[in-house]
């Protein structure tokens, strides 16, 4: 994901050009001698790109390669062809993995964005006292380690844990269970503790670009009458195109690569109930070698990250332009 | 200058949401208090005993020990090698630059499955799997791209005229670079820090994939293992999870501004 998405909507909503983000036509080093000397520039850069290359790139190209074989990680490799891609929705683990991402980007993505405008709203009206309290506690999750939150899930759906207690308290003791051991149950009940971890940050992302928001138009559309919602839907929400896009992009790739909190409440289970693709990566990776498999989920998930990037951030510029 | 009937139904809404995002952190922490193994809460004795007796049953002093080393020397090393990195895009120039910059930026858009698998077969015929070593290197290449990338935002922000001025003072790029850009920088540096320590301390899967034994694993790892076998004492695996968590919550309550920022500007990393 490219960060100048993060700046560049919050400019252009106070009428600037995106600036120097990316920066390749405004140069504030003006003019002549300004210290550009690029053969000294390689040797500062030599130890970063060196990491780099021995971390990212060159294990990128390892793992395209890799995808073509068939290999158990110890033994010699066997030529696969395209194999490794082919099997894909034929196989019953994976097509579960791609249809619960579908899922969850319901309850990473969707929902999270739908909490954090009505979150972002709420607090914004003028005259609400302690906007910035209800704003600190939406944020809260954020600051918690994942490994901890989804210590914390497993708690709350315990069987003799308090979502039960609660729905006995509300006389629905009936449909108490252990929710994460359910097949039906668990994966809506790992969505939900998705929305509560994400809609922190799409609420502040949204509060930081609705401040740039001009009162005028506000009071304009207050005079015609019109309520808070139609003053949602005429005014917030146009307005917030730029940070809708990079909080979509975001949380969908979050979706996407699901790992942490499936991997230490369910382990994918039960069955394979909750699965998602970075788990099966892992498992097929080191648990039970088949490292072909593995790199061709790694290359697919690579693929369909930067398609989902590239497909958001230009449906907003061009429907902005 | 919204209506009563607005405002009561605002602050009802906030509540509602706020209790909601509240509710599972207050319980837990009440049963990290709270005496029963079974996590019933029982708040006429506080146990604060329990964080003691959970760090010693989880082992806690060998994960926090191994976090430290890890979290630091990336915090430690990767900013140096982002401040580098970003003053030579930002100032020198690079020769390469209209091919290696966007090499470099493709990087945040990589999601770590698209390396993970042969860095670990990598790793394994390096000989630095189960190391401080490669756990560190490997945090330190993922977090090249945003490095280089914000420092060199921060530096391009530097007015071109002071480092011109050391320079006709006879200061090398060497020295220009710390006493000339860097004070000015201060501020992106401290936001790098904290994320940096953010990204690295709450890391789970790249320890889990290049770690395996349990003397060189960060204290996430430890808490995973604590939750595998003590899922029983509900009451001490709270604790150890409110333990894992305390030094993040800490850097952020004393670094508010900062770390909101960060945490905006640093999320799109992969």
């Amino acid at each position: 994901m490219n960060p100048t998405l993060i700046r560049n909507p919050a400019r252009r909503n106070a009428g600037q050009p995106p600036a120097g983000a990316v920066g390749r036509k405004p140069k504030r080093h003006s003019g002549v001698g300004s210290g550009r000397r690029p053969w000294l520039g390689l040797l500062y850069l030599a130890p970063g790109i060196i990491l780099y290359a021995v971390v990212v790139i060159v294990p990128v190209g390892q793992g395209v390669w890799l995808s073509f074989f068939n290999w158990n990680g110890v033994t010699a490799a066997t030529w696969a062809g395209l194999s490794n891609y082919t099997g894909f929705l034929s196989d019953p683990a994976l097509r579960a993995a791609v249809e619960h991402t579908l899922y969850f980007i319901i309850f990473f993505s969707l929902l999270p964005i739908a909490a954090g405008l009505l979150s972002a709203v709420l607090t914004s009206y003028k005259g609400v006292r302690g906007a910035g309290i209800f704003r600190a506690v939406i944020f809260m999750p954020q600051v918690i380690t994942p490994a901890v939150i989804a210590v914390v899930w497993q708690r709350i759906y315990e069987p003799d844990g308090p979502f039960n207690d609660l729905l006995r308290i509300v006389g629905l003791g009936g449909l108490a269970r252990g929710w994460l051991g359910d097949f039906t149950w668990a994966l809506p009940a790992l969505g939900l503790a998705g929305t509560w971890a994400a809609f922190g940050l799409c609420m502040v992302m949204f509060v930081s670009s609705m401040q740039g928001i001009p009162q005028e138009l506000y009071e304009a559309v207050r005079v015609d009458g019109a309520g808070p919602v139609r003053e949602f839907f005429t005014v917030t929400l146009p307005n917030l195109r730029g940070p809708l896009s990079v909080v979509l992009a975001l949380t969908m790739i979050g979706a996407i690569r699901l790992f942490d909190l499936v991997w230490l409440t369910t382990k994918g289970g039960p069955g394979i109930s909750t699965i998602t693709p970075t788990v099966v990566l892992y498992e097929r990776a080191f648990a039970n070698p088949e490292v072909g498999s593995a790199a061709a989920i790694g290359v697919v998930m690579t693929i369909v990250s930067l398609l989902v990037v590239l497909v958001i951030v230009k449906l907003a510029e061009g429907r902005s332009e | 200058m919204i209506s009563r009937r607005e405002r009561v139904m605002t602050y009802t809404l906030l509540a509602i949401v706020s209790i909601a995002v509240l509710f599972p952190l207050v319980w837990v922490l009440l049963d990290a208090l709270s005496p029963s193994s079974t996590g019933a809460i029982d708040l006429t004795s506080m146990h604060w005993s329990n964080f003691v007796t959970a760090w010693q049953q989880a082992g806690f002093s060998q994960y926090l020990k191994s976090s430290l080393i890890i979290t630091g020397s990336v915090v430690i090393l990767g900013t140096v090698v982002a401040i580098l990195s970003g003053y030579a895009f930002g100032v020198l120039g690079v020769i390469g630059e209209k091919l290696l910059f966007p090499l470099v930026l493709l990087g945040l858009m990589l999601p770590m499955e698209a390396f993970i698998v042969p860095l670990y077969y990598d790793f394994l015929s390096y000989h630095i799997t189960d190391t401080y070593k490669g756990i560190i290197l490997a945090h330190l290449g993922m977090g090249v791209s945003f490095g280089a990338f914000w420092m060199r935002t921060a530096f391009r922000a530097v007015p071109g005229t002071l480092g011109e001025a050391a320079r006709i003072d006879g200061a090398n790029s060497w020295s220009q670079l710390w006493r000339v850009y860097l004070p000015v920088a201060r501020p992106a540096v401290l936001t790098l820090v904290l994320l940096s320590f953010l990204w690295t301390w709450n890391d789970y899967f790249l320890a889990l994939v290049l770690v395996s034994d349990p003397a060189h694993q960060p204290i996430t790892l430890g808490l995973g293992a604590f939750s595998g076998r003590y899922l029983v004492q509900i009451n001490l695996l709270s604790a150890a999870a409110i333990l894992v968590s305390l030094p993040v919550i800490v850097l952020s309550f004393v670094f508010q501004r900062q770390f909101v920022r960060g945490i905006l500007s640093g999320a799109v990393k992969g």
